[in-house]
């Protein structure tokens, strides 16, 4: 669907994206990570064309990226405004308008969208006259009006409360089981995890990891164990099977070395200690995240 | 392409249309500039086309048929009498009556006022004019003249100078302006009339590219603070949102143009602007235009460039000062058709527009001049546009600091 390749972007002296490579499948949810101003907005808007890169190239269908395609991506920005003295549903279809659609189409989806995102009441309201939340749902639909093949959302959940959360997640859920692809730039990490399958993490411009995120899991020191256990006497720093350690109230959690097996090192703990819960764990994305720029950042 | 410029410029169009500023500045701004420029003319040379029936009590009996000789010579344009003096005299009442009669008369609008005339007994003549109105000063100022002629007469008549040397002394001299042009042909045109208009027609011009510029400005800014402008870019390229906002900017532009134009003929048929000011009307329209669409190009470069309302204000600030320069020059060049400097202004791209607009009314402008000046602006509109889209590919993505002119020379060579 969308490959990017030796991405360069560089402005004046900084150079803001430093050779990223990323592939996007088809009807998948990718996950674009990293800290702010890791280069994720610039990224995206080379692959939207609005700025051209320095070098590297983004093909999109098998060919290089033009202003052709703007009529099957859509894009909603991270930070969120629209016309405010205009009505709600002339929005909808001016941007409908600027990606073809004739305006008996583009009023029809702007009233299936509206209904779907349960805010029909406002369609002839001025979009000063909603709230927050609804503003951004409008917005929404606004990137989405013409159902585009490649959706890219740039920390789509920032703004919205637990229940709005929700239903842009089914929303994205949706338009993925209807075989579409999208591309989701945030740092919320937990959203991220549950949604993408593969993520590329950047930092400062350059790529810390990328590929299918159960294998980044893996990768990242796998031996992870959570450990329950009585006695406050015993020091976990004995064992030299261990890398490292977090105390919580009513467990540890620990990192082994790679060649440990779990289950060897608690046949180990159990003849030392009362141990009252083992279990194996794999690292949070947001773990990860943090320990993979903190890394790259020293 | 086309289509997508076309929806861009609708949207511009309609958005700034709808909006009750740009009703109410299109209405009050020609009334506010035409009142202003026009009124010491209008309260001057007012000539009132209708005809005026006026009464007068004479109580002497020796005025009333002098007076109405007298006003037979002012005529209305389509040769009917300008008034028709009623004698209230002959009515069988007295004074009061007659003075009670009369007032009634005038509140009904019967007759427009009457002059009360008599003499007192040491032979001087008292005169008042009785009307609804306060200011009737041509109406007023024609029976001074005629009384006071009447007096004269009488004076000298009685110091036994001749009726021949009479007429001889009256007969005053005025003097008529004529202005001469290259091609032998005179023109009689009220100077002061041709030159508000060209006043009008600058102070309407820098009016309409501030306030549209401004409005368009605004809007851009709106569009960046709200991050709107990355979703138009991803789906129009910059050109095409340049060419639809200038497309729209003008359409507003025209849509003002329409009804001023159509504000200025109904003031043409209502007789207040003699139609002869019209005369350089179709070069005037198109060095308006011309200018219109060159400051639209100019603001839309420098306006994407800006982020804050207050850097807008700065912008417009200094383009209506340039806007205005032809105002203070317009003296000079009046009186001095070689003044340097509106030879210069007429070949500078920022000024040719104003400058033309008064020159072609109060100076003769050759035919080389202004095909020069329009060519100039032609090319500079090409240029300014082509360097709009440079910067305005950029700008509208650079938000924060407001970028150094070195900068924007950056973008431009890109």
């Amino acid at each position: 669907m969308l490959i990017v390749n030796n991405l360069v972007k560089r402005f004046n002296s900084t150079l803001a994206v430093d050779n990223i490579s990323f592939t996007v499948k088809p009807g998948k949810i990718f996950g674009l990570l990293g800290p702010n101003g890791a280069g994720k907005t610039t990224t995206i808007r080379t692959i939207l064309n609005i700025i051209k890169p320095t070098s590297g190239e983004i093909i999109f269908n098998d060919n290089p990226i033009s202003y052709e395609y703007y009529n099957v991506i859509g894009y909603l920005p991270e930070e969120r405004g629209l016309y405010k003295r205009s009505k709600v549903i002339d929005v909808l279809v001016y941007f409908a308008a600027l990606k073809n659609l004739s305006r008996k189409t583009a009023i029809n989806s702007a009233d299936t969208w509206l209904k779907k995102l349960n805010i029909s009441e406002y369609r002839d309201k001025k979009i000063e006259q909603l709230s927050k939340g609804n503003q951004q749902k409008v917005q929404l639909i606004a990137a989405i009006i013409h159902n585009p093949s490649l959706l890219i959302l740039d920390e789509p959940f920032t703004g919205f409360d637990p229940i709005n959360q929700q239903e842009v997640k089914d929303l994205i859920l949706t338009f993925v089981s209807d075989g579409k692809t999208i591309i989701l730039s945030t740092h919320q990490m937990e959203l991220a995890e549950k949604l993408s399958e593969d993520i590329l993490l950047i930092n400062k411009g350059r790529s810390v990891s990328s590929g299918k995120l159960s294998e980044i899991k893996k990768n990242f020191g796998g031996n992870n164990i959570r450990l329950g256990f009585s006695g406050n006497n015993i020091s976990l720093s004995q064992f030299p099977e261990i890398i490292k350690y977090d105390n919580y109230n009513n467990y540890s959690e620990i990192q082994l070395k790679e060649d440990i097996i779990p289950s060897e090192f608690l046949k180990k703990m159990i003849e030392k200690i009362e141990v009252n819960h083992f279990s194996i764990v794999e690292p949070s994305l947001n773990k990860i995240f943090i320990d993979l720029i903190k890394k790259s950042s020293d | 392409m086309l289509k997508k410029i076309l929806t861009i410029s609708m949207w511009e169009y309609l958005e700034k249309v709808k909006t009750k500023a740009f009703i109410i500045s299109l209405i009050i701004t020609p009334i506010l500039i035409i009142t202003v420029t026009m009124l010491p003319s209008l309260l001057l040379n007012e000539d009132n086309p209708k005809v005026e029936v006026i009464g007068v009590i004479d109580t002497s009996g020796i005025y009333f048929n002098y007076l109405d000789e007298e006003f037979q010579k002012y005529l209305l344009p389509d040769g009917q009498r300008n008034y028709v003096l009623i004698n209230l005299n002959h009515m069988d009442k007295s004074f009061e009556e007659k003075e009670k009669t009369a007032d009634l008369n005038v509140l009904k609008k019967s007759i427009s006022g009457y002059l009360i005339v008599g003499t007192t007994d040491k032979d001087s003549l008292i005169a008042e004019y009785r009307s609804n109105l306060f200011g009737n000063f041509k109406v007023v100022g024609r029976f001074e003249e005629a009384l006071n002629h009447y007096k004269t007469r009488k004076i000298l008549e009685k110091a036994g100078v001749q009726g021949y040397l009479l007429e001889k002394i009256e007969d005053r001299t005025r003097i008529q302006q004529i202005k001469i042009s290259e091609d032998g042909k005179v023109s009689d045109r009220d100077f002061l009339t041709t030159f508000f208009l060209s006043v009008v027609f600058i102070l309407l011009l820098m009016m309409m590219v501030v306030y549209s510029g401004q409005m368009l400005v605004r809007s851009m800014i709106e569009e960046k603070s709200s991050r709107l402008i990355e979703m138009l870019v991803s789906s129009s390229t910059p050109d095409e949102l340049l060419t639809g906002k200038i497309l729209g900017l003008s359409l507003l532009g025209i849509t003002q143009i329409l009804i001023w134009v159509l504000l200025g003929l109904s003031l043409v048929a209502s007789s207040l602007l003699p139609i002869t000011a019209f005369k350089n009307i179709l070069p005037m329209l198109l060095f308006f235009i011309l200018g219109f669409l060159f400051y639209a190009s100019l603001f839309v470069g420098i306006g994407s460039t800006v982020s804050t309302e207050q850097e807008a204000q700065h912008i417009s600030t200094y383009l209506s000062l340039i806007l205005m320069l032809p105002v203070v020059i317009a003296m000079p060049a009046i009186q001095n058709p070689d003044f340097i400097v509106t030879k210069i202004f007429s070949y500078i791209p920022l000024t040719i527009p104003t400058v033309m607009l008064l020159r072609l009314n109060v100076q003769n402008v050759s035919n080389l001049e202004i095909f020069t000046s329009l060519i100039i602006m032609i090319f500079s509109i090409f240029i300014v546009t082509k360097l709009s889209a440079k910067i305005f590919r950029i700008g509208i993505l650079s938000y924060g600091n407001k970028p150094t002119l070195k900068e924007i020379f950056q973008w431009i060579r890109e």
